[in-house]
């Protein structure tokens, strides 16, 4: 099983790498049968880690609860179960997503739709404020507190020279970035040139970034023909 | 009605959001993890919705005997496949498993290592050296790439071997050995942090004067057109 699996993944990998010479059945077999099994994958995993145990089981919970309430055996537990109840109101609001599925009732799937932004726009703003604003604006002065002789650190911690130039670059280009994306006041004069080398370190993010882009996916295609020499032909043995 | 309700809740659901996050009291903690549990129970829905649409978009495909319509029988066979095995006893049924590793995982990884080569040809268009941003995009790139692999500093070492001085082992020469993937690391920690920091504190006062926006029904757009 394991060296057909091995064949498998093989000819899969060279069907996708057929699209190098030209579209082609072999690639749009291997694009179609990609798109299918994800899709599976990705409902298994959303029944399996999102619908049963957050709401299926703290359902069942609940209902067994209710009966035992009903048939009068109160216990602490049963009345905390009881509070599995609530989850009937998000699967609810869940269920209002089918609602596009009726011409005259469409308008209903704005309800969850509402409430998925509200509640990712509610846990946005302080998650943000501190992730990333006051993180940032932190790592970015940070530095300055281990710099010159009056500080309170060690030596050794103290910055050296090209540390410094490192920080105070860091500081300038902090700047000069968020003057390029202000576009409150005209780009003229001193607000034009703190612009113009935002764009210098833009440049230089990108380049890295896309550097790293590459690698990456070289680094990919390294590992995937790897498999094809080392797994696949490897396994020629084991069946020749 | 149609507009309002759906306004109401969202301001509702934003708010509480926003107070159960400030509030330390353990109500207040316990209605947050509620909420959260209540997004994470109503996203999949939004993700049957998307189901929903691609079968019914492979469906008429079929119907309709569209070009390459055999195809969509292939999405359907792995989707059914997957579901079939998948959802009775998870993703942990050896089928389940045998399909992600031989199946999903490779196509995935070859899918993705499939841009290095159109990476590379765009790249062959795009960095041609024609304004200084251009430039300075190029160069970044050939240190971030050149200072990512062995060979870099291979060529490095071999290059700052023709400085005077080199021989001698307390050479300030020999201090600076390795350079390009101190130079790559350089470069990403400190103008492409520069970029990236300046990039996010913009984006992240964005996004949060947009969230007020929608909270307070400013921004509306979400809900579509109509009544």
């Amino acid at each position: 099983m394991e060296v057909f699996g091995i064949w498998v993944a093989a000819f899969l990998t060279l069907c996708i790498y057929s699209f190098l010479y030209r579209d082609n059945p072999f690639y749009r077999f291997a694009e179609h049968l990609f798109v299918g099994i994800s899709v599976g994958y990705l409902i298994v995993i959303g029944i399996h880690e999102g619908v049963i145990p957050l709401a299926w089981e703290p359902l069942s919970k609940a209902m067994n609860a209710l009966w035992t309430e009903i048939i009068g055996e109160t216990t602490p537990e049963t009345r905390k179960a009881l509070r599995g109840l609530f989850r009937i109101l998000p699967i609810a609001i869940g269920l209002l997503f089918f609602a596009r599925l009726s011409p005259s009732h469409t308008w209903l799937i704005r309800i969850p739709i509402a409430i998925l932004i509200g509640f990712g726009a509610g846990v946005a703003i302080p998650n943000v404020l501190q992730a990333n604003i006051f993180a940032q604006t932190r790592g970015t002065i940070e530095p300055f507190a281990a710099i010159g002789p009056f500080v309170d650190v060690p030596p050794e911690a103290r910055l050296s020279t090209f540390d410094i130039f490192g920080a105070i670059l860091m500081v300038i280009g902090v700047i000069c970035t968020l003057t390029y994306f202000f576009f409150s006041v005209e780009h003229r004069g001193p607000i034009n040139w703190l612009s113009k080398v935002g764009i210098a370190f833009l440049m230089i993010g990108f380049g890295a970034a896309f550097g790293n882009t590459v690698m990456g996916r070289l680094a990919l295609m390294i590992h995937r023909v790897g498999f094809l020499i080392n797994d696949w032909i490897g396994s020629f043995g084991a069946l020749f | 009605m149609k507009r309002q309700v759906p306004l109401a809740l969202c301001f509702l659901f934003g708010i509480a959001m926003i107070f159960t996050q400030f509030s330390p009291h353990s109500y207040s903690q316990d209605v947050y993890k509620e909420v959260i549990n209540w997004g994470l129970i109503i996203s999949p829905f939004a993700l049957v919705l998307a189901v929903v649409t691609l079968i019914q978009t492979h469906a008429t495909r079929i119907r309709l005997r569209t070009e390459h319509w055999q195809y969509s029988l292939i999405v359907f066979a792995g989707m059914i496949v997957m579901v079939l095995f998948g959802v009775p006893d998870g993703p942990q049924n050896p089928i389940v498993v045998w399909l992600y590793d031989n199946v999903q995982v490779p196509m995935d990884a070859t899918m993705f290592s499939l841009l290095a080569f159109f990476i590379a040809s765009a790249a062959f268009r795009a960095f041609r050296a024609r304004a200084f941003e251009a430039t300075l995009l190029l160069i970044t790139a050939m240190f971030v790439m050149i200072g990512n692999v062995p060979i870099g500093d291979l060529v490095w070492n071999k290059l700052i071997f023709w400085i005077p001085g080199a021989d001698n082992p307390e050479s300030w020469v020999n201090s600076t050995a390795d350079g390009a993937s101190w130079f790559r690391q350089w470069i990403l920690d400190i103008p492409n942090t520069a970029a990236r920091r300046g990039i996010i504190l913009g984006v992240s006062l964005g996004v949060i004067s947009q969230s007020i926006r929608i909270i307070l029904g400013i921004e509306r757009s979400y809900l579509g057109g109509g009544d």
